[in-house]
């Protein structure tokens, strides 16, 4: 077989074969194909659990197919659009609409409610203790804003502190090391540092800077826009979710649940869900609107943006109005 | 001679017993003797120390200055027994942590038991395994047999096996989709490369006179592929697939972290999150299990097909 010959071949298999079949796939999509989303272990998004378990989806009429993912590969999933949704903090959802992987973040899930910490040695007690010593954080990423935010607060440069570049899993063994004055981490690892090394605290957290960290559900623009319909349902059922979890009586069924998705006791899990804010409709509602600063989703994703920029995360400036979309929150 | 290599069998066997109750000696001395290692003391009353809690761990030097200083102010004084760090459960929390995960009912609703999980990734590495083995025992073969087809492609699989097979993650969600058929390919990644060289090079220690008498005898291309090369390293073939097989299962880890979480990986990880390190070493142990009894029952096979091969006795 020559060349010639095989090319040809391979373009009749490309228009009488895969295309049809391509075309036949997006067609049934637009039926009643799922949504595909992919979750992971953070007490916002493990919330969707509840609704999972519950049926809720089936009873608000809107196919949903929810999968579990490790935080960066839901986003890798995400990018290379094999998934309809993905669930990540603002600033992330730039992060990866920079690469190529564009969202429009529907609706948001929760803000870091203290869920965030840069944590002290023993005998560090506020941020200005930092002063001209080492500070371990995982540079670009939520801690990293959170640290700068909180020098800024207390008078503080970024160069009065030396940064230290690690990786986040990593930091209880860093902060018991006792090299670094000061470790940035989320919850569980959190805890774990604290745990670890006794004596160590909290000395800021996202709790002193609600708005700092929001967490969405960033959908694929085609996808939103096709099917908004049914992500104006999900949004729906998200209510329901934290009105169950948030009412004193239907709480320990929640938290039961979402501690079984993540493999620990219940009680282990309630305190992380603590230094989670979910957001019912009507809270996310009165964030979502145009303003500058923490208290707007906009001014909250305009500063991750600069941020991103400054950290050399990416190059250009994002347009962040075209990761907005209010109306799926707003719909009635 | 009978008696003799009775004893040389029980003898061996003995060894090999030996050769596991050695280290799980030293893990029980570790974890039960108190005066070796145990850098930390687990807190059992707290005493005045305000952030003290039972349960909880402390340096032993932290715990020597507390202690001092409860003395000196005159409050209550802490106690506490001398404990490992959290990453090193004691033998016996692990042998606990094994029956449970096994006999306990997941509590999440559909999530699959523990043997579903493990009965997933064991298929993910047999089917990494199963397509690496069609595309790179034929072409190791022939690589081995052809000089100059082994110089055509030698040079790139020997650079490309460097190259970290996890990095390919992304690429291979991207092409493949975000369940099984990524992991099996971060597998097949892992292993195609080195099963190539080891396959080529094994079929070059193929004594080159049989080679030569097959062809002065006539036979050519296929044929003497398939009469005189193949019966020829089968059983080195068999011994490099045992070993090929074991190198599959240590990509096993990275393989299920692309894509959603699943199998084996996704138990192993979500415990070490949250620092059940007694769940994440029994469900080491029992990849190891896997492993080593598979490999025992094909070095015992091996031995049946290929009575011939003194090689094959070994271990």
């Amino acid at each position: 077989m020559n060349l010639k010959h095989l090319g040809s071949t391979m373009k009749r298999l490309l228009t009488r074969v895969i295309l049809p079949a391509t075309a036949a796939v997006a067609f049934s999509a637009h039926a009643a194909q799922p949504l595909k989303i992919g979750y992971s272990d953070w007490p916002g998004w493990v919330a969707w659990q509840v609704a999972i378990d519950k049926g809720w989806f089936k009873e608000a009429g809107v196919p949903v197919n929810f999968e579990w993912f490790d935080y960066t590969a839901s986003m890798d999933a995400f990018s290379a659009s094999k998934i309809d949704a993905v669930t990540m903090t603002n600033g992330d959802a730039l992060v990866t609409g920079a690469a190529g992987g564009k969202s429009v973040m529907v609706m948001l899930t929760d803000y870091s409610n203290g869920n965030d910490m840069i944590i002290g040695k023993p005998g560090v007690r506020s941020l200005k203790a930092l002063k001209g010593k080492k500070v371990a954080v995982e540079m670009g990423f939520v801690e990293h804003l959170l640290l700068l935010n909180g020098l800024k607060k207390a008078g503080m440069k970024e160069s009065d502190v030396t940064l230290v570049n690690a990786k986040t899993n990593e930091m209880p063994q860093m902060l018991a090391s006792g090299d670094v004055a000061a470790v940035g981490a989320w919850q569980p690892i959190a805890g774990q540092a604290i745990k670890a090394v006794p004596g160590a605290r909290p000395i800021y957290t996202s709790a002193d800077e609600p708005g700092l960290i929001y967490d969405v559900l960033a959908v694929n623009p085609a996808s939103a826009k096709q099917r908004k319909a049914d992500w104006v349902k999900v949004v729906k059922v998200w209510d329901r979710v934290v009105k169950y979890i948030n009412d004193p009586k239907t709480q320990p069924d929640a938290v039961k649940i979402m501690s079984a998705r993540v493999g620990v006791s219940p009680e282990t899990y309630l305190p992380l869900l603590k230094g989670t804010k979910l957001l019912s409709l009507d809270e996310a509602r009165k964030i979502y609107v145009k303003g500058d600063g923490f208290k707007t989703l906009q001014g909250s994703t305009k500063i991750s943006d600069q941020f991103n920029v400054a950290n050399d995360v990416y190059k250009a400036a994002q347009d962040v109005d075209s990761y907005l979309d209010a109306s799926f929150t707003n719909a009635k | 001679m009978k008696p003799i290599a009775n004893n040389e069998a029980s003898k061996r066997t003995l060894l090999a017993v030996g050769s596991f109750l050695l280290p799980l000696l030293v893990w029980c001395l570790v974890s039960y003797v108190p005066f070796i290692w145990h850098p930390k003391v687990e807190v059992t009353v707290p005493g005045g120390i305000d952030y003290f809690q039972a349960g909880m761990l402390v340096d032993q030097t932290q715990f020597a200055d507390e202690t001092d200083y409860a003395r000196e102010q005159g409050l209550a004084l802490p106690s506490g027994v001398p404990a490992n760090p959290i990453y090193l459960p004691a033998p016996h929390q692990v042998a606990q942590a094994f029956y449970t995960g096994f006999a306990k009912q997941p509590v999440q609703k559909d999530a699959p038991w523990l043997h579903e999980s493990l009965w997933h990734s064991i298929q993910i590495i047999f089917w990494g395994f199963v397509l690496s083995s069609i595309v790179g025992v034929p072409l190791g073969i022939l690589a081995g047999t052809y000089a100059s087809l082994g110089r055509l492609t030698e040079p790139f699989v020997e650079y490309f096996r460097y190259l970290p097979a996890p990095a390919f993650g992304a690429l291979a969600v991207a092409i493949l989709g975000i369940y099984d058929g990524p992991k099996i390919a971060i597998i097949v990644i892992g292993t195609l490369f080195q099963q190539v060289l080891i396959v080529a090079n094994t079929t070059r220690k193929l004594e080159a006179t049989i080679i030569e008498a097959a062809r002065t005898l006539g036979t050519r291309g296929f044929r003497l592929l398939t009469r005189v090369v193949v019966p020829g390293i089968l059983p080195d073939l068999y011994r490099d697939q045992r070993i090929l097989l074991g190198w599959a299962w240590t990509y096993l880890i990275v393989a299920e972290l692309i894509g959603t979480s699943s199998g084996i990986t996704w138990y192993i990880t979500q415990q070490a999150r949250y620092q059940h390190f007694d769940n994440v070493y029994a469900a080491i142990m029992i990849i190891g299990i896997i492993g080593f009894g598979t490999d025992l029952i094909l070095a015992r096979l091996g031995r049946r097909l290929f009575p011939w091969d003194r090689s094959q006795d070994r271990r």
